[in-house]
């Protein structure tokens, strides 16, 4: 019951993104990617939900091999991974009550609506801001809607792809402690994907770091302090 | 109210956006008056928009032309039984329509899209902000040099246009309907005189004319984000493009009271 | 050499995208009726009054063209029907699918391209909904249809256009204007113009959907799609102009063959 990479190639055109990649997420603990810009963080992300297939390597998620599913088959995968993007990416023509209903099909109206109210609430919001469209709440807002559009299915993994970026201090601090208590609360596992070390340092259960496309170094807070190597160095440095 | 809504808003709208339209016309010509004439810059420009459509547009002339001779030779069919009078016809055609219209509506659609694109995105990005601190007047700078180029570019292409069109009329007339080359040509100088030329290049000047203010008063004007120069974008292609329409039509009439 | 090239690449994606377009739509016949018929609404509403004025003023300005040349031959009171026939049969399409292309081909890729770089689409398909079946779709079929109910209206139009231009500019009676159209325009011509308008249509949806829903690369990257829908959109319909004019030509010389 976790995501495992085994040996994940992933090339872009010439460009080798990612070079031999394998962990494995335990279940219920929250894992950080850090790593430098075009690292291949959000390109792993992409690959445990198929929407980018490796060139070599499996990717299992709860013993699914991800990679040799079609897309009909990945709707199971995606049941229980639920995708944060970095984005909002709430769909404009559609407001609140909708997009976070988007994924819910096949039970009552009334159970749907339930279910809506409570991952609102699970972000701290709550129905007043129904009938909005996304443009008219602020980019924060659309952050935690986003997020409850991906909790409403009841996901048992959470994949967030840059959660924090483009946010001002005072909201990303509430989007990682949302993170935090969400994950503990659910007991669900989660992923994330950050170059922010800070957070990491704060919330992370371990912390992976992806250099030119290899794990450069996994594992808990406390090993990771203490690593010698110059990438963790700075990231280090710039948290501090 | 309703009223309100519907007739006297847009109309306001439309005569204020007229306005500015109007006054970015008259600065553009005052400025080919007094310059700064930023050579270098107007021929950047002849060369990204004349290299950059010229095979789009020949290729297309060259099409339109083939379906319009036919076309024609199949109407004559019809209400005259002969095909005799092909030559003077499709000439005339070419001369006083499609070779003028062809050309300016895929400049509208290729480099119209692309100017607001452009300084809509420069608008968005706050460059347009930049350039008036730094004394520089965004008319004069990203205007005035699109407009020379697009006139002088568009008068090249209709004259391009026209000769490939022309071209492919009488190929079609030659091999399809077995006139000489020789004899079409001689019912041209019969039936198309200097002065549609002369129409021809003015009506293409004035299209020339249109398609920068108006792409660029759209760039001027968006607002919000990627999203405002995408419909920025369209509303700028499709005004364009209803004006080049309607100035044809009043240019037409007009010629077609001189000639 | 390049640039051939990849414009063959272009068409044949655009080919492949459309049929994939197809087979999810013949998957799942009849599932987004309410989509489309939204749809169908929304584009139709947002482009009848550019496809009036455009109908319109083609209307006038082949009018006047016309009539210059008829003029030499005394044949004014062939006007009518000479001009309809030109007008539905070959200009009309062009000119106002040209307008549509601009309208409503450059308004869906700006959307659809937004909703890919902003990730929306991939946020779709982790919800476990299909993005061809609930974005495209709906889509492109309501362009086809909507586009073909707009260049039947604008046709229209144009024959009113030009009926006013010539009984104003030349007292032209209308009757006597709309008495000359039967005798160039039957069945054959307002086949000809739908059938055209219905090729110019699908390729309005096709690149339209195709370059919005595989753009890439941020604001800049739509951008760059809603100008090359624009241009591609433009010659294919011209290519296309040509090939449907030929292929109408041949199909009625072989009705009259074995009719008469």
């Amino acid at each position: 019951m976790s995501i495992i990479f085994d040996n994940v190639y992933k090339a872009f055109g010439p460009k080798k993104i990612l070079d031999g990649v394998s962990f494995t997420v335990d279940t219920g603990e929250i894992m950080f990617i850090l790593g430098k810009s075009g690292m291949g963080k959000s390109v792993t992300l992409k690959n445990v939900v198929g929407l980018l297939k490796p060139d070599r390597g499996n990717v299992f998620v709860d013993k699914m091999t991800i990679n040799e599913l079609d897309e009909d088959g990945l709707e199971g995968a995606r049941k229980i991974c639920g995708m944060v993007f970095q984005h909002p990416a709430l769909l404009d023509s559609l407001n609140v009550y909708q997009n976070v209903a988007f994924g819910l099909r096949g039970i009552p109206e009334a159970r749907i609506r339930e279910r809506v109210l409570e991952c609102l609430k699970l972000v701290h919001l709550d129905e007043s801001i129904f009938k909005r469209k996304p443009p008219e709440i602020s980019y924060g807002m659309q952050k935690r809607v986003s997020l409850a559009r991906t909790l409403a299915p009841g996901p048992r993994y959470l994949l967030f792809d840059e959660p924090t970026t483009g946010l001002d201090p005072i909201t990303t601090n509430a989007v990682n402690e949302l993170i935090f208590e969400l994950s503990r609360k659910l007991k669900v596992t989660s992923v994330v994907v950050s170059h922010d070390m800070g957070c990491a340092l704060r919330i992370a259960d371990r912390i992976l770091v992806l250099d030119q496309g290899k794990v450069l170094a996994l594992g808990s807070v406390e090993e990771i302090k203490k690593s010698p190597a110059q990438l963790i160095r700075d990231f280090l440095m710039e948290a501090i | 109210m309703a009223l309100k809504f519907y007739l006297l808003n847009p109309l306001i709208a439309f005569l204020l956006g007229a306005r500015e339209v109007g006054f970015i016309f008259f600065k553009t010509l005052m400025t080919c008056l007094k310059g700064p004439h930023r050579i270098r810059e107007v021929i950047q420009y002849m060369y990204s928009i004349g290299v950059g459509s010229l095979p789009i547009i020949t290729i297309s002339t060259a099409f339109a032309g083939f379906v319009v001779t036919s076309e024609l030779a199949h109407q004559m069919d019809t209400a005259l039984h002969t095909v005799e009078m092909l030559p003077g016809f499709s000439g005339q055609f070419v001369f006083r329509e499609l070779g003028i219209v062809i050309p300016a509506l895929l400049l509208v659609s290729k480099v119209g899209a692309a100017t607001t694109a452009e300084v809509g995105s420069m608008k968005v990005t706050e460059q347009i902000d930049a350039l008036r601190l730094l004394q520089i007047d965004p008319i004069e700078y990203l205007v005035y040099p699109r407009f020379v180029a697009s006139i002088i570019v568009i008068t090249c292409l209709t004259l391009i246009s026209i000769f490939v069109t022309l071209v492919v009329a009488i190929a079609v007339a030659v091999l399809k309907y077995n006139f000489a080359v020789l004899e079409y040509t001689n019912a041209l100088t019969h039936f198309v005189a200097n002065k549609d030329l002369v129409c021809a290049l003015v009506k293409g000047m004035v299209f020339g004319a249109v398609v920068p203010v108006i792409s660029c008063y759209y760039g001027f004007n968006c607002s919000g984000g990627a999203e405002g120069v995408g419909n920025a974008t369209t509303n700028s292609v499709v005004t364009s493009t209803i004006i080049v329409i309607i100035l044809d039509f009043v240019l037409t009439f007009a010629f077609s009271l001189v000639l | 050499m390049k640039v051939l090239a990849n414009f063959f690449h272009q068409i044949g994606g655009m080919f492949l995208f459309a049929r994939q377009v197809k087979r999810t739509w013949l998957c799942t016949l009849g599932s987004n009726t309410p989509l489309v018929i939204e749809q169908v609404g929304s584009v139709g509403l947002r482009s009848i009054s550019t496809v009036c004025f455009a109908g319109f003023f083609v209307g006038a300005i082949l009018v006047i063209q016309l009539q210059l040349m008829l003029a030499q031959y005394d044949a004014s009171a062939m006007l009518g029907g000479l001009n309809t026939s030109a007008c539905i049969r070959e200009v009309g399409p062009l000119i106002i699918s040209f307008l549509l292309a601009g309208k409503v081909g450059a308004y869906t890729t700006a959307e659809l391209g937004t909703m890919r770089v902003t990730e929306q689409i991939d946020a779709i398909r982790c919800l476990g909904t299909n993005p061809l079946q609930y974005l495209v779709v709906p889509r492109f079929v309501a362009i086809v249809v909507s586009s073909l109910l707009l260049l039947v209206f604008g046709l229209l139009i144009g024959l009113f256009g030009s009926m006013v231009v010539a009984s104003w500019l030349y007292n032209i009676n209308p009757l006597q204007y709309l008495q000359s159209v039967p005798r160039f325009c039957g069945g054959w011509t307002v086949f000809c113009g739908v059938a055209k308008s219905a090729v110019y249509g699908t390729i309005v949806a096709s690149v339209s959907t195709y370059k919005g829903y595989n753009a890439s690369g941020g604001a800049k990257g739509v951008g760059v799609a809603v100008t090359e829908c624009a241009v591609y959109t433009n010659l294919l319909i011209v290519f296309a102009n040509t090939f449907m004019s030929i292929l109408l030509d041949g199909m009625h010389e072989i009705f009259t063959m074995v009719v008469g």
